[in-house]
C-alpha cells in the first residue's frame, strides 16, 4: 500500500511527501488557478465565476471581487510554497482550496456534472481527476 | 389634541416594522452535489467554514451526496451570500435562495 502524501506532525504543520513529478503537477494546477481567475479567455474561468444568487441577473459586485481575491490570493499562495517540505494551516488549507477548485474547473470544463459522465469521459481526463482527488483525499485527511 | 394622533402613529410604525420583521423570509446557502469532490474534503470545509461538529458536517454531506443538494445555513442576505462566496472559493458548488 503506497504511503499518504501528506501527513500531519506533531507540531501542527503538514508534511508533503509528494515527489518531485508530483510536485510538478501540483504547480502544473495552481498555475492553472491562477491564470483562469486572471484571464477572462481561459478555460476555467467561467467555472471560476459561478452565479452566487441565481434568482438576480447580476451578483453583488462586492461579493464577486471577494471571491475573485479569495481563489487568487489561496492559488498563489499555494504556487509560492509549491516546493515546500512543510506547510503551516493556513498553507495547507489554500492548498485544498485550490486544488478542490482546480477539480470542479475541470470537472465543469469536460461536463462532467453526473456519475455517468464521470465514468464515460476520456481517460486522461478521468486520470487527472482520480490524481487530484488522491492529493485532496489525503490532505483533507490532516486537516 | 395634539399628542393623541402622535402617539397612534407610533404604534402604527411599530406594528408595520413586526409585520416586515415576521414576513421577511430567510436566505438559504444551498451546497450542490457533483461527481467528483471527494466525501472528506466536504466535511472539511464545513467545518472549517461553519464551525459545525464533524457529525453535523457528516450529515449534511451524505445530505448532498444522496439528495442532491443541502441548505447548509440560513439566515441575513448578506451573510448567506457570504458563506456562499466561501464555499465557492474553497471549491464546492453552492448558491443562495430565498426560503420558499
Amino acid at each position: 500500500m503506497p504511503g499518504k502524501l501528506f501527513a500531519r506532525k506533531r507540531d501542527g504543520r503538514v508534511e508533503v511527501r509528494v515527489n518531485d513529478a508530483g510536485r510538478a503537477l501540483l504547480k502544473e494546477f495552481f498555475v492553472h488557478v491562477v491564470a483562469g481567475e486572471r484571464d477572462t479567455e481561459h478555460d476555467w474561468h467561467v467555472a471560476l465565476n459561478a452565479p452566487i444568487n441565481p434568482s438576480c441577473d447580476v451578483d453583488d459586485p462586492l461579493s464577486t471581487l471577494a471571491r475573485q481575491s479569495d481563489i487568487s490570493s489561496n492559488a498563489e499562495l499555494s504556487l509560492m510554497t509549491s516546493n515546500a517540505q512543510f506547510l503551516t494551516e493556513a498553507e495547507a488549507w489554500a492548498w485544498l482550496s485550490t486544488l478542490q477548485v482546480a477539480l470542479r474547473s475541470m470537472a465543469v470544463v469536460h461536463g462532467i456534472l453526473s456519475d455517468e459522465k464521470l465514468e464515460t469521459c476520456a481517460p486522461e481526463v478521468l486520470e487527472e481527476i482520480r490524481t487530484l482527488q488522491q492529493f485532496l483525499f489525503d490532505l483533507a485527511a490532516c486537516l | 389634541m395634539a399628542p393623541l394622533p402622535l402617539q397612534a402613529s407610533s404604534t402604527e410604525s411599530e406594528a408595520e416594522t413586526r409585520v416586515a420583521v415576521v414576513t421577511e423570509r430567510p436566505w438559504n446557502v444551498i451546497v450542490w452535489n457533483d461527481p467528483v469532490t471527494p466525501m472528506t474534503v466536504v466535511v472539511v470545509v464545513f467545518r472549517r467554514i461553519f464551525g459545525y461538529s464533524t457529525n453535523k458536517c457528516t450529515q449534511l454531506m451524505l445530505t448532498v451526496h444522496h439528495e442532491g443538494r443541502a441548505i447548509v445555513w440560513s439566515g441575513q442576505r448578506e451573510r448567506a451570500e457570504a458563506y456562499c462566496v466561501k464555499l465557492q472559493v474553497a471549491g464546492l458548488q453552492s448558491t443562495v435562495e430565498q426560503d420558499a
